[in-house]
């Protein structure tokens, strides 16, 4: 496994709420992958939608998405559907 | 004379039933140190989780497809991976089952607070925790109503997890806060459930007392009968024509069918924010063309009075960038959002105007949000520059609503929405269940200013529709008739009832009613008023 990471933007209108970390955290622990949002040193793992409601991601803000895949593609597939998620 | 407790009645059904009071929650037991080790803490914990999940599977399944997304939402936030490690770490340091989860929760809320995106949140998380530990104690927090015989439900409020639980045992709710748009009162009227909300008194009201719940009275009469409910006000279906014409409100294509099958003189108000809501990308011209067009052919016989886009940062609309702003309802919306999307307004105008080309019918168009003369002749300017449109304003600020006199010349129509102008004029935020009561439409302040309107619209020849909720009231849409409104627009769904009052009364019985709403010194007062005059005819 190697790590892959992208970078995604929040266009959601009220930012990282609960419908969007709701879908990021099910989807992660659906895929079983380990996969981390970075903002500014600042990590957490992607398994929780209260971890990523508390980290207060606001509209506009861009954060990287870490994910350890085995593959690029599978790792692209995680990080563009997060961005779909992302969009509101 | 029996006991009466005064509210706002919510639909036109009366019922008659045994009072059950819901009490407050039983208070939680203190959090303690574990007598049983932190492996035997867990497991508890993780029973008491896996019920309460099961209990909103349940309650989801017993609800409509919305109610039943708050539930899964609310399961997502319980089962989180991280919640539970949080509370592992509490129970680790000695602390029993309930003290684990209350103060991971209170450590989520913690990092969760201060951002009113996620007040909601935070107090569906603490609504969990309680839930958790209560089923740790063995304490029901269920409604536990019963299955059969005639109740009347006693509360302060009711939420979505509350009312999914109602058995069909239940005849009527009375509730001390809410208002007509509360959760409670859209549930009860689907159902047809009687219910009065905002009844200050509720909690006087005794375990096992009989009451009737009259709707249509305002009010609760302890001891009363079915015979004792008020009437509502009945109106003969007549082919005869309301003293003013009467429109339908729609937001949709289908929207527009289903008026056109009622008496609707035209649109009254056309919704656009629908078309845009869940875009998202802009639609081309071409494309919101094609829309209108479509609602444009199916919409009734008559003037089709179009509003331009009504959003707001509690309303966003995905591809205009919306910014959180503190106070939405006082913030960028409506025809404030010309500044930053002037764009986004003219190319709505342009499709508009080749909807109208394509379908030939009357279109008029206005804009929401407006509080000064210079900001009507601005969008005045600005549609008939594109089009060929009788022009026109939405009246729903205080501000707007004294200088309607010197709006002649400048634009054809006015409308007003009854709802925002009331939540504007009396500070209540419409969203809030508390402040019911001053956002009844048979408030004296509202009919004064409404009065006002009327008067002035008169005098400098600008026509004066309202298209608010409260023209769906027949009474009210006759003291409107009296006050000089010369449109209404109702819900389809009440298109015939206020067509059919508007057509049993001449104008001069509907100045009679007028004057009789404006000598009312309460809400209260002003209806009474006007419904006794209303019997007279």
């Amino acid at each position: 496994m190697t790590i892959f990471t992208g970078e995604v933007e929040v266009l959601d209108p009220i930012g990282m709420h609960a419908r969007p970390a709701g879908q990021i955290a099910k989807l992660v622990k659906e895929s079983g992958l380990e996969v981390v949002i970075v903002r500014e040193g600042e990590e957490t793992k992607a398994n929780s939608a209260l971890r990523l409601m508390a980290m207060k991601v606001k509209t506009g803000e861009k954060v990287t998405v870490s994910v350890d895949a085995a593959d690029q593609a599978a790792a692209d597939a995680v990080i563009a559907q997060i961005q779909e998620f992302l969009k509101g | 004379m029996s006991k009466e407790l005064k509210g706002l009645g919510v639909g036109l059904t009366a019922a008659v039933g045994t009072v059950h009071v819901v009490a407050p929650a039983q208070a939680l037991p203190a959090w303690g140190k574990s007598t049983i080790g932190a492996e035997a803490e867990a497991t508890r914990l993780k029973g008491a989780i896996a019920a309460v999940s099961a209990n909103l599977d349940e309650l989801a399944s017993r609800s409509d497809e919305t109610t039943a997304e708050i539930f899964e939402a609310l399961k997502m936030l319980l089962e989180d991976d991280e919640l539970f490690e949080v509370a592992e770490g509490y129970l680790a340091e000695g602390s029993d089952a309930a003290g684990a989860i209350g103060q991971a929760v209170n450590e989520f809320g913690e990092l969760l607070g201060g951002d009113p995106d996620f007040e909601a949140r935070v107090a569906d998380l603490q609504d969990l925790s309680r839930r958790v530990q209560a089923n740790l104690a063995g304490i029901a927090v269920g409604l536990e109503l019963p299955q059969t015989g005639q109740i009347i439900l006693v509360g302060e409020d009711f939420s979505p997890a509350d009312t999914a639980q109602f058995t069909p045992a239940v005849v009527g709710v009375i509730t001390r806060a809410g208002g007509p748009t509360s959760h409670t009162a859209i549930i009860c009227r689907a159902r047809s459930i009687a219910a009065v909300v905002s009844v200050p008194d509720a909690f006087s009201l005794e375990n096992g007392a009989t009451v009737l719940v009259d709707p249509v009275g305002d009010r609760v009469v302890v001891g009363g009968t079915v015979s004792d409910a008020t009437a509502a006000l009945t109106f003969i279906d007549t082919d005869e024509e309301p003293i003013i014409p009467v429109r339908s409100n729609i937001g949709t294509a289908a929207d527009a069918v289903v008026a056109a099958k009622t008496k609707a003189n035209g649109v009254g108000l056309f919704r656009t924010e629908l078309l845009y809501l869940s875009a998202s990308t802009a639609p081309s011209v071409d494309q919101q063309a094609a829309s209108y067009a479509e609602v444009l052919a199916a919409a009734p016989t008559g003037p089709i009075v179009v509003r331009t886009i009504d959003a707001g940062s509690d309303k966003p609309v995905p591809f205009l960038n919306m910014p959180h702003e503190e106070n939405p309802s006082l913030g960028v919306r409506g025809f404030r959002l010309i500044v930053e999307h002037r764009q986004f307004i003219i190319d709505q105008l342009t499709s508009l105007e080749a909807a109208r080309k394509q379908t030939g019918r009357e279109v008029w168009v206005m804009a929401p949000m407006i509080a000064t003369v210079d900001e009507a002749a601005e969008f005045a300017n600005l549609a008939r520059s594109i089009g060929s449109f009788k022009v026109g304003i939405m009246i729903e600020t205080p501000a707007i609503s004294m200088q309607v006199d010197r709006l002649q010349g400048v634009v054809d129509f006015v409308s007003i929405g009854t709802n925002d102008l009331s939540q504007y004029l009396f500070a209540a935020d419409r969203m809030n269940p508390a402040l019911g009561a001053l956002l009844n439409p048979w408030q004296p302040g509202l009919i004064r200013m409404l009065a006002k309107i009327g008067a002035d619209g008169a005098a400098a020849g600008v026509s004066v529709g309202v298209c608010g909720e409260s023209a769906s009231d027949p009474a009210f849409a006759v003291v409107l008739a009296g006050l000089g409104i010369t449109s209404v627009s109702a819900s389809p769904s009440q298109v015939n009832i206020v067509t059919n009052a508007l057509a049993s009364v001449t104008a001069e019985q509907a100045k009679e009613v007028a004057a009789a709403a404006l000598a009312g010194t309460d809400a209260a007062s002003a209806k009474a008023n006007v419904l006794a005059a209303l019997a007279k005819f």
